[in-house]
């Protein structure tokens, strides 16, 4: 399948003296620009009895900055147009704006602000704590959320078991003074990066960004790496109408070479409708409204989570179909599966192409896990590259390791 | 997009088919979509959710192609494809690089010709059961199931999209078959286009194999609305959250310009961060969501409301919330909210018409519903103009007066 179509140009980069990271996509033909700042601090590197202190660090950075109160803040943004969205993760956090590239320069400056000099007052810290344990308190009410969130906490053993919600008791024991303190500690430039994508010209942008965030400083606390946890079978009880089944295990690691070769894998198990995970637990068996398999990275680790919701009483059914298909993969994949998951990948590259927002997620998330981003032409060369044996002589050699499962429903 | 030279394309076949595009050479993707002018409002009790049923079971093919076929050949294609199914149409839909538009359009095409095989439909069913329970540990689908019918009060927009599992349970293949013989008329469905394509191949394809599509009335009731006003209030001990859904009388979507100022007036008091809600109730920690919009249907529109919070302070929330909502009927709203609601809704639908799919709902919709084409730049024009009397004058008629709340908690 050819990519000549798809808008696949040279990458910007820049990193600031006080080590920011700028990578910029141009799309020249776009009037919009997104901008994604992702910061290397989250729930990973929370102090220990204060977990929930990356995210309400996060929601406290939205809340006023630059000699603007919150409220002056959100209106300085909401005259510019801007969207503005983000989370706060395991292992980092973003800040993701979206806005006409007529106004780039000052929207940059607010993004700037939040993390440059970011008010940190002590009236907003009560709303935003209030905000995060009213969050973790729906987590109650939405199962399939709180599914991940245990399944997670089973699956790793380091500190990355931790959920991005933070728990209540330390989400209570913050008190402003000591996530200022965190601020201090991890808010910085170092690791911090900054994604472009849109219209604009390399120029102006570049030069908006260092008058942006040239004077930028603050701590960096490393990440320590992941670890997992022995094999484990849980069950969360739940007064629900379907059980929640999750699963977890090892993958390749970001930047490996195996990397390519288990995602076109992944992408035969479960890439689409017509991927076997569907085709053998929805389409010829009923079990389902929804089953998948997902890759998820983070620094130096890769690892892969299944999902399948049923009523309670296919539950088993529906978890042996399931681990049958995992283990079905180390028989291998036939060429023809192999060429429909290389075109599917090719084609989301493309069309992910043509939108600003996820190529600057993108570009962010590259230089987190890779160290540098990746050209889309560089992907699809990869994907391009990869062989039916490389890919079943990697999957017969690796078969997928026995996952940890987690339950969370009635009784089955 | 900018400065480029987009084409609208519009094409009436014999048997009342219409096919429209808009045309942008410069677009690596192409999006495609069939739109049925058919929803659950246009179904009797008796055969409730048949609407959306009859929508899975189209990807169960034909004479032609099997259930297997259809998937995979969307994954031949490397499609990114869906279908929804709303109280007012039925949309299938994808998108591929560009070279692949023909051969997305033919498979398109072929699932609007199903079979409705009867194995295939028994096993649907228990998928569509599954999505159903799935929903029911969903408060916020569950509580907007019900208050959508309630505030509707017997008008057909108050019809479930989903059905009951008894409704579905009871559903035979013939009375679907029966649906889609009264209802998929060529007059009654929009071939809708975006991106990169060549008409000509397009009408040559559309002519040989929907040309052939018989033609029969398939018209819509468009009843009078008598919204139900006042409280109402489900318990459910499970929840650990107060889940309140707010609904107003609002306008229809054939009226343009105060269908765009209901838009503006919903995004002042509700639309995320920066909205009158936000600050009252989100920004002091008082609710994790408070939000609300503005839904246009055919002959009747509604102000759409949500907020999620503790139930022990529900009653001092949801006091609020109305209250936000009448200080804007008392008092107006502001010149700069009119005008921050205007940029952050112009950014927001240049944002989405960044990729051919985003566009192609966005216009295809439109066109459905007015009968008229609307570019974007129309779309941004229409929202910029729209003046702040026009949503002055929506809130002088005191919609908020007239408006009905229901609550899903545990008991208080």
């Amino acid at each position: 399948m050819s990519l000549t179509a798809a808008p696949i140009g040279a990458l910007h980069e820049l990193t600031l003296p006080n080590g920011l990271r700028v990578v910029y996509a141009p799309m020249p033909w776009l009037p919009t620009v997104s901008a994604t700042l992702s910061l290397p601090f989250g729930s990973t590197t929370d102090p220990e009895g204060q977990e929930g202190s990356a995210n309400v660090l996060h929601e406290w950075l939205q809340r006023g900055a630059g000699g603007l109160d919150s409220r002056a803040y959100t209106d300085a943004l909401l005259d510019l147009g801007v969207r503005r969205g983000g989370g706060s993760g395991r292992e980092a956090s973003n800040l993701a704006f979206g806005f006409l590239e007529s106004v780039a320069a000052p929207a940059l400056d607010l993004l700037a602000a939040s993390v440059r000099e970011p008010r940190l007052q002590d009236g907003e810290f009560e709303a935003a704590r209030d905000l995060a344990l009213q969050e973790l308190a729906s987590l109650d009410d939405a199962p399939t959320q709180r599914l991940f969130e245990a399944l997670q906490a089973e699956f790793f053993a380091s500190a990355q078991r931790r959920s991005a919600y933070g728990t209540e008791a330390g989400l209570t024991a913050l008190t402003p003074e000591g996530v200022r303190q965190d601020a201090a500690r991890r808010l910085g430039p170092q690791g911090a990066v900054l994604g472009l994508a849109g219209g604009g010209t390399w120029e102006s942008l570049a030069g908006a960004v260092v008058a942006a965030f040239g004077s930028w400083s603050g701590g960096n606390v490393p990440i320590p790496p992941a670890r997992v946890a022995p094999v484990g079978r849980h069950h969360v009880d739940a007064d629900s109408s379907q059980v929640q089944i999750g699963l977890a295990f090892p993958s390749p690691a970001p930047g490996t070479d195996d990397m390519y070769a288990y995602l076109l894998a992944l992408e035969v198990l479960s890439g689409s409708m017509g991927a076997r995970l569907f085709t053998e637990v929805r389409e010829k068996r009923g079990l389902v409204y929804s089953v998948s398999a997902f890759f998820r990275a983070l620094r130096g680790f890769g690892y892969t989570l299944g999902y399948a919701g049923t009523t309670a009483e296919r539950a088993g059914k529906t978890l042996e179909v399931f681990l049958a298909e995992l283990a079905r993969l180390a028989e291998g994949v036939s060429d023809a599966e192999l060429e429909r998951a290389r075109t599917g990948l090719l084609s989301s590259i493309v069309m992910a192409g043509e939108a600003s927002g996820a190529t600057a997620g993108r570009l962010s998330n590259d230089v987190v896990l890779f160290g540098r981003p990746r050209t889309a032409a560089e992907i699809a060369a990869h994907i391009e590259g990869v062989t039916l044996s490389q890919v079943n002589r990697y999957l017969a050699a690796n078969p997928v390791p026995q996952p940890t499962v987690v339950t969370l429903g009635p009784a089955t | 997009m900018k400065g480029l030279d987009l084409r609208f394309d519009e094409v009436r076949l014999a048997n009342g088919l219409t096919v429209i595009g808009e045309h942008n050479p410069q677009a690596a993707s192409t999006a495609i979509g069939y739109l049925v002018h058919t929803g659950s409002r246009d179904e009797k009790a008796e055969v409730a959710g048949v609407s959306h049923f009859l929508e899975h079971m189209l990807f169960k093919g034909n004479e032609s192609y099997t259930p297997d076929d259809i998937n995979r050949t969307f994954d031949e294609l490397g499609a990114d494809y869906n279908a929804f199914t709303s109280e007012e149409r039925t949309v299938y839909y994808g998108a591929v690089v560009a070279g692949h538009a023909l051969a997305l359009l033919d498979v398109l095409t072929e699932l609007m010709r199903p079979s409705l095989r009867q194995a295939d439909f028994d096993m649907e069913k228990k998928v569509i059961l599954e999505e159903i329970a799935m929903y029911q540990d969903r408060p916020s689908r569950r509580l907007f199931e019900h208050a959508n019918e309630r505030f509707w009060n017997a008008h057909p927009l108050g019809n479930s999209v989903l059905g009951s599992s008894e409704s579905i349970t009871a559903l035979t293949r013939d009375q679907m078959l029966g649906y889609f013989e009264r209802r998929y008329s060529p007059g009654n469905v929009i071939l809708a286009l975006a991106g990169n394509y060549d008409l000509d191949a397009v009408l040559d394809h559309v002519g040989r194999r929907a040309g052939t599509w018989p033609a029969f009335d398939a018209t819509r009731d468009r009843p009078l609305a008598a919204p139900l006003r006042g409280r109402e209030r489900l318990t459910d001990a499970s929840l650990k959250r107060l889940h309140a859904a707010f609904y107003a009388p609002g306008v229809a979507a054939e009226t343009t310009k105060a269908r765009y100022a209901a838009g503006l007036l919903a995004s002042v008091i509700g639309a995320g961060d920066g909205s009158r809600l936000y600050w009252e109730l989100v920004d002091k920690g008082l609710a994790d969501n408070a939000s609300l919009g503005h839904e246009a249907s055919e002959g009747a529109g509604a102000f759409v409301g949500y907020l999620s919070t503790a139930p022990e302070r529900a009653e001092e929330v949801i006091a609020s919330y109305l209250r936000v909502l009448g200080e804007a009927q008392d008092a107006g709203v502001s010149d700069a909210e009119w005008r921050r609601a205007q940029l952050r809704t112009a950014t927001s639908l240049t944002m989405r018409a960044e990729t051919p799919m985003g566009r192609l709902m966005s216009f295809a919709a439109t066109y459905q519903t007015l009968g008229e084409y609307q570019s974007l730049a129309r779309m941004v024009d229409e929202v910029m103009t729209t003046p702040l009397a026009a949503g002055l004058e929506l809130l002088a008629a005191r919609p908020f007066d007239d408006a009905y709340v229901l609550t899903l908690g545990p008991d208080a």
